[in-house]
């Protein structure tokens, strides 16, 4: 059980922050920074991913409070528009009865003793809200009074709202403290006595029930319903803006009529909607202008329920996401990794291989260079002692060390060759370093030279004096020039030629051809010749490796390499190298 | 037992050739192909010590001209690539091959043997 989870923990945890730097293994991944690859295989994912669903959640919520807004603005104004109805019925409901009264009495029966008094007591039994009730003449002399305030020959002449209502059939006051000193509104009706001038019947409304009818109309505690009058001075209680006769910062355009919802701001900052609308009767305006207000918030707490339900799934949803992304993320960079590691591997493996095949094919050519030199020492080595086995005279001794020195040139001979072969083995350590090209070509050619002479193969190497030396991984560029030459020997028929060339083309580039009149490349194989494992040499065991590891090491030293070529007439090679391989470059 | 010996290696073959004489076999020399096919034309041979690799005509060549020349002549390859068939090499002919460096007792007794 462990060990099942351990293996699966290892295909979803990353193995390449196991990954080490291998200067012989890094050339031949195909990518370098694994961690950078999968933090963008994951940031590419998660954008991809999440980027519709934010979008899709954000579309969600504008519509769901677009519609949520439109609703609680309808709400909104239907509760003003009953409110408005309410209180303007409650005012003309109140104007129509004194109207009727005062058009059914008259000035005496109004002004006859206890006769207000009666009409008081039917008014409330009739319709309530109203405190008192009195007769006043054109000079502001109250001339009769029903209620239960001491206000009995009280002159309104100074009051505000007498003039007011001497100007109008009909009047409805604002708010106002008057002789009580108590904040109370009045409606008045004007008529005519018998003599021709003018009398007010006036009746104080009862604000309390004002209040209660706004009240009534309340749902919950997130409604605030009041009075103001127009210039924004509460008439009634409010629970956003205080008392009565509080001024407030509202402001209401005089040529709207029609009741208006606005979204605003509360003074502390909490968004409300607000609505307002003049409050008018069928007889007579008024200076109330009704305001009712919803604390948004408290309205939307369903909505808001709901947005945090959703935020929670969303939420949840992204970091299942994110979960799941990482982990395949993780699972296919890792395999992508493996594959790559394994891959480096192999390639290295081949390049050693192809390292020791070179060696190989070099190796017979030493072999044979070495025995015909040991021969030679062999022979005259037994040539002496022939002569001192087979013949008695005596050996003249310039003979003798003739022979000797014969011996000792030979072991020169074999000396040479194996100070050739360790010089060359020495050029596969990793190393940059000063490299004499032309030298390293010689000592490649020397390998040949036999070969060359044997097969009357003229080999031409032109490398100008001034020619500079490089600073590069020599072992690398002797395997290439190993691997071009070895394939061009084997493509040239006795009696052709090889001619290998350098020059300097630009103060930090060289060019090197290799160029060959051998049997050539059929067109067709061209584009192929630099792909591992392709081979033409089939019965010469070729494993198709020589020209692909050469790309690769020309590559790896920050060059390139093109071939042309014409079956039956040649092979050019044309490799551009840098003079001086930039650092980190190699690997 | 009349010898002929081919190679490129003047040294090697004039050692052979006087080591060959204290052991009572007469044997001619030739450094080139040429000169060996030359030789052969005027002198009837019983064997031929051919070298592999030579300068012009190599020896595998060589053993065909000279057959050519003297269908009896026998052929014994002296190679130093050591033993083993290389490229062109016709195992059916049965030709003897001997690695360099030669051992001179292991040459005469392939000698006696082919001319016997």
């Amino acid at each position: 059980m462990i060990k099942k989870i351990h293996s699966y923990l290892k295909t979803i945890w990353p193995e390449f922050h196991k990954h080490k730097q291998n200067v012989h293994l890094e050339s031949f991944y195909t990518f370098t920074d694994y961690w950078h690859l999968w933090v963008m295989s994951i940031f590419i994912l998660a954008v991809t991913a999440l980027a519709p669903l934010g979008f899709v959640t954000l579309i969600h919520y504008q519509l769901i409070q677009q519609s949520v807004d439109s609703e609680l603005n309808l709400r909104t104004e239907q509760l003003t528009s009953s409110t408005k109805s309410s209180v303007s019925f409650f005012m003309e409901e109140r104007l129509n009865a004194l109207i009727f009264t005062v058009n059914e009495m008259g000035y005496d029966q109004l002004t006859k003793m206890d006769g207000l008094a009666e009409i008081l007591k039917n008014l409330k039994l009739g319709f309530g809200g109203l405190s008192d009730l009195s007769v006043i003449d054109t000079d502001g002399n109250q001339v009769a009074y029903a209620g239960p305030f001491n206000l009995e020959g009280k002159n309104y002449k100074n009051q505000p709202w007498f003039s007011e209502s001497l100007k109008r059939t009909n009047f409805v006051s604002e708010v106002f403290t008057g002789y009580r000193d108590v904040p109370h509104m009045i409606i008045a009706v004007r008529s005519i006595k018998p003599d021709g001038s003018f009398f007010i019947l006036r009746a104080t409304l009862d604000t309390e029930r004002l209040i209660q009818t706004l009240s009534s109309h309340k749902t919950g505690t997130h409604t605030d319903i009041f009075l103001v009058d127009h210039e924004g001075v509460l008439q009634t209680p409010s629970e956003n803006y205080g008392q009565i006769f509080t001024r407030t910062k509202l402001t209401f355009p005089t040529d709207q009529t029609q009741t208006k919802v606005i979204m605003d701001k509360h003074q502390k900052n909490s968004p409300i909607i607000s609505a307002h609308c003049f409050i008018s009767t069928h007889i007579v305006s008024t200076p109330f202008v009704l305001v009712v207000q919803k604390k948004k918030a408290a309205m939307m707490h369903v909505w808001l329920e709901m947005r945090r339900n959703i935020n929670w799934t969303v939420g949840i949803s992204i970091v299942l996401i994110l979960l799941v992304i990482t982990f395949a993320s993780t699972f296919m960079i890792n395999r992508l990794y493996l594959i790559d590691k394994t891959k480096a591997e192999t390639m290295l493996q081949m390049e050693q291989s192809q390292q020791l095949i070179s060696i190989g094919q070099l190796a017979a050519g030493v072999a044979h260079e070495i025995n015909n030199p040991l021969a030679v020492i062999n022979q005259t080595a037994g040539y002496v002692k022939d002569l001192f086995s087979f013949t008695d005279e005596p050996q003249k001794a310039e003979d003798i060390i003739e022979h000797i020195d014969s011996i000792l040139d030979a072991t020169d001979r074999c000396g040479t060759i194996t100070r050739q072969l360790l010089g060359f083995v020495r050029q596969f350590d990793i190393q940059i370093k000063r490299t004499c090209l032309k030298n390293l070509i010689t000592d490649v050619l020397s390998f040949h030279k036999k070969e060359a002479e044997y097969r009357g193969i003229s080999v031409g190497v032109s490398v100008p004096d001034t020619f500079p030396d490089m600073e590069t991984d020599s072992g690398k560029l002797q395997q290439i020039l190993v691997n071009l030459i070895n394939n061009a020997f084997q493509a040239l028929d006795d009696g052709c030629c090889l001619d290998i060339s350098a020059s300097q083309i630009t103060p930090k580039m060289i060019k090197l051809i290799i160029q060959d009149t051998g049997c050539g490349i059929p067109e067709k194989n061209l584009n192929k010749i630099h792909e591992p494992f392709f081979s033409t040499k089939q019965d010469q065991m070729g494993t198709g490796l020589g020209l692909s590891i050469t790309y690769g090491l020309v590559k790896k030293l920050g060059g390139n390499i093109s071939v042309q070529s014409t079956e039956g007439v040649g092979t050019c090679f044309t490799i551009t190298l840098p003079i001086k391989i930039q650092e980190g470059k190699l690997a | 037992m009349k010898v002929i010996l081919v190679d490129d290696e003047q040294k090697f073959i004039n050692m052979l050739e006087k080591r060959l004489a204290m052991r009572q076999i007469q044997a001619d020399v030739a450094f080139t192909g040429d000169e060996a096919i030359e030789k052969v034309r005027n002198t009837p041979y019983d064997v031929a010590v051919l070298d592999i690799k030579m300068p012009g005509i190599s020896g595998l060549q060589l053993k065909k001209e000279l057959r050519a020349l003297n269908p009896n002549l026998k052929i014994i390859f002296v190679t130093g690539h050591g033993a083993g068939l290389e490229s062109g090499e016709d195992p059916a002919e049965n030709d003897i091959y001997l690695s360099k460096p030669l051992d001179i007792d292991i040459l005469i007794a392939k000698l006696n043997q082919v001319a016997n």
